[in-house]
């Protein structure tokens, strides 16, 4: 819009009977009024127009400037989504059988079983970098490092390098998803810390339901040391083939996994054999004692009026450790100078049966085995005593975060004449578990 | 039997919180894929007008958001546009039991989208997957101008994402592909981009034109329509899914069996899609 300049304009009516118009001059007034009006409205309409492009530049160069910065925030916020991070909290009391409590003891506690913070950055598809430390009271321990990268042109490959799980079903089986409070006896035998140091290659099909795991490792992972004794890496191998049957609401997964590893006598010669006797001459330091075991597995899962899951596996073979143990070899059995060291058939399995409830309610029976020496029994067996664990376990999902957790373990031990009866270790136990 | 007493302590404790989880629901939750939102938002809508009891929601976040909020139990349903990932499923079977029920509702081709002062017309699989790995860099290798390809895709929470990736490109995407945030915005991307690409749902292509895919060099190249989705002749065809943790029972069946009736598969061919059989 232009504010017109006022212009007189002449009263041709009232002019008409008095003189003469003189056209040739109202003609020149006329153009130049009209020149004048347009001169006066092209004018103001410029200077509208340029104090209207200053406004739009200026808009634009503070829409550019929040474009800018816009642009660095995203940026900025896409490396921070890069990075994930997750943990959670286990806080539990138990109450213990007497036999496990020793004079003057209690016979309850409170006490954080786990407080894990896990951090993964994936700078690019198909590259990850977990680390995982755990905070217990009083202890700070590393429980994963390590780095996953796709491998080129070999689909559903992966290729992990650091410390991780081993490959195996309850190994791999979170603690914060777990329906029991904690693995089977044998699992944590065989498996102490449930980590280990080395490389995996990991294939996981997406049109085949295959999945397949080799690990090279130290071998001597326990949880507080993980350094190798000797040379020669432990490689454990895991196939699981999975069947689903979706019209029965029926999912089936079975496989099968080994253990190839041994332990080198790095000075002592005393090695107490598979019958248990002490044999000094068999063996000379730089040997390699077995540790070399099989496992098979099964879950099934079906949707009957909600989830139902039974879960199973058996292990066997021989191990080699310590005689002070009758679990795990221990990364010093290597070492040991006065203990003989011992080799050991072992056998076990654990079987869950797991049934949900509405979406918030979960029912859990499970029984486990565990004989550390199949070839010894009674008094012969010592201390290497079989144990049949039969536990029962009540989950409840509050939320997606918390989950309260009541769990009773009732094992039942081997006797002899140093162990005569079962012993009182029933322990109950109450966990809320909060993760994020 | 030892410590008899103690025992007895987790059963009485179980009772009481099963009685709090049985509550009879009329409210349905719906999440997930954008390329599904405006579908499922017509469902819900016609279905809710015919069931006022009957409250659905629903959110989209992508297929990816909406099978962790499956997994997570914050919604009943999750609409997806790729079949779910063993390691979804592995997460369901570890809190549920149960692999989930995939229950496919509609069918879609993805579309390759470009701009329509674009002189190329028609793209082989193996061309798509090379422009979206940075093989082929540039429009005059495959016919066009002498002009930088710039390529748009979907965030890695897309089902449309994981499904281009496993069926076209097959193998990483290249850095340089830019990220946005649904279907609608790679169209309109493409549509302000005389050198841009883009991939999406058929629904969504409004503005822009579509190339024509061919299997291989020796196959005839196929345009996306009805006909072609619907036979499968086109070569990116897919089938959007609901997944479920348990077989759905009560209001969930009801409306599940309402979307697969004949009713809710018009519905299907209004929003663009196809019926899923």
């Amino acid at each position: 819009m232009c504010n017109l300049p006022v212009i007189l304009i002449p009263d041709f009516c009232t002019m008409k009977n008095q003189v003469k118009p003189d056209y040739t001059e109202m003609k020149r007034l006329l153009g130049l009024t009209i020149f004048t009006i347009f001169s006066v409205c092209g004018y103001s309409q410029n200077q509208a127009v340029d104090s209207l492009k200053e406004v739009f530049d200026r808009l634009e160069g503070k829409i550019n400037a929040l474009d800018e910065r816009v642009l660095v925030n995203e940026a900025d916020l896409g490396k921070l989504n890069k990075i994930k991070v997750s943990g959670y909290v286990q806080a539990q009391w138990e109450n213990y059988g007497k036999d496990l409590v020793k004079t003057n003891d209690p016979a309850n506690n409170f006490y954080i079983r786990r407080a894990r913070v896990k951090f993964m950055y994936e700078p690019l598809d198909g590259i990850k970098f977990v680390i995982q430390p755990d905070f217990s009271t009083g202890s700070l321990s590393l429980k994963d490092a390590y780095a996953v990268v796709n491998i080129p042109k070999l689909k559903n490959f992966t290729l992990w390098a650091g410390q991780f799980n081993r490959p195996d079903y309850e190994v791999e089986y979170s603690s914060n998803q777990r329906e029991v409070l904690e693995r089977s006896r044998i699992i944590r035998a065989i498996y102490p810390g449930e980590r280990e140091i080395g490389v995996k290659l990991e294939y996981i099909g997406s049109k085949i339901p295959l999945k397949f795991q080799l690990m090279a490792m130290n071998g001597n992972f326990t949880g507080t040391q993980a350094k190798d004794y000797d040379s020669k890496k432990d490689l454990m191998g895991r196939l699981v083939y999975s069947i689903k049957l979706p019209d029965a609401g029926l999912g089936i997964d079975l496989g099968a996994n080994g253990y190839f590893g041994g332990n080198r006598i790095k000075y002592n010669t005393f090695v107490s054999n598979l019958e248990g006797k002490l044999d000094s001459t068999s063996f000379t330091a730089g040997d390699y004692l077995d540790k070399n075991w099989a496992g098979g597995e099964i879950q099934i899962f079906a949707d009957i009026l909600g989830g139902m899951a039974f879960k199973g596996e058996y292990v066997a073979g021989v191990n080699s450790a310590s005689s002070s143990t009758n679990q795990d070899s221990k990364a010093k059995l290597a070492d040991m100078r006065r203990d003989p060291i011992k080799l050991r058939n072992f056998s076990g399995y654990y079987i869950y049966l797991i049934k949900n409830i509405g979406p918030k309610n979960q029912f859990v029976a499970k029984y486990d085995y565990y004989d550390p020496n199949t070839k010894l029994s009674g008094d012969a067996a010592k201390n290497e005593l079989f144990y049949k664990t039969f536990t029962l376990a009540w989950q409840y999902y509050l939320n997606d975060n918390i989950r309260l957790s009541f769990n009773y373990e009732l094992p039942k031990n081997e006797t002899n004449s140093t162990n005569t009866k079962d012993l009182k270790d029933n322990t109950l136990g109450v966990r809320i578990q909060a993760k994020f | 039997m030892k410590n008899t007493k103690s025992i007895f302590i987790v059963p009485a404790v179980a009772i009481i919180l099963i009685a709090s989880s049985f509550v009879e629901q009329s409210k349905i939750t719906v999440k997930g894929s954008d390329t599904m939102v405006i579908l499922a938002q017509k469902w819900a809508e016609l279905y809710m007008k015919q069931n006022p009891a009957t409250s659905v929601q629903i959110t989209g976040g992508g297929s990816g958001v909406g099978i962790t909020a499956l997994i997570n139990g914050t919604t009943d349903i999750a609409n997806s546009s790729r079949p779910m990932k063993q390691t979804e499923i592995e997460k369901l079977k570890a809190r549920y039991n149960t692999l989930g029920v995939q229950i496919p509702c509609a069918k879609d081709g993805i579309t390759i989208f470009l701009n329509e002062a674009n002189k190329v017309q028609e793209l082989t699989l193996k061309q798509l997957s090379d422009i979206y790995q940075g093989k082929i860099k540039n429009w005059k290798e495959i016919g066009g101008n002498d002009a930088e390809i710039r390529m748009y895709g979907r965030e890695n929470s897309s089902g449309t994402y994981t499904y281009f990736h496993d069926e076209v490109v097959k193998a990483d995407y290249a850095t340089s592909v830019q990220s946005l945030p649904g279907t609608a915005a790679v169209v309109n991307a493409v549509k302000k981009d005389v050198n841009g690409i883009g991939y999406g749902g058929a629904a969504y292509a409004v503005g822009i034109k579509h190339a024509r895919v061919k299997k291989d060099a020796n196959s005839p190249a196929v345009l996306p329509t009805a006909e072609t989705i619907r036979k499968g002749e086109y070569p990116i065809t897919r089938y959007l899914y609901m997944y479920m943790r348990t077989r759905p029972t009560g209001e969930t069946k009801k409306y599940i069996d309402w979307i697969l009736s004949q009713e809710g598969q018009m519905v299907v061919t209004d929003v663009g899609y196809f019926p899923y059989k």
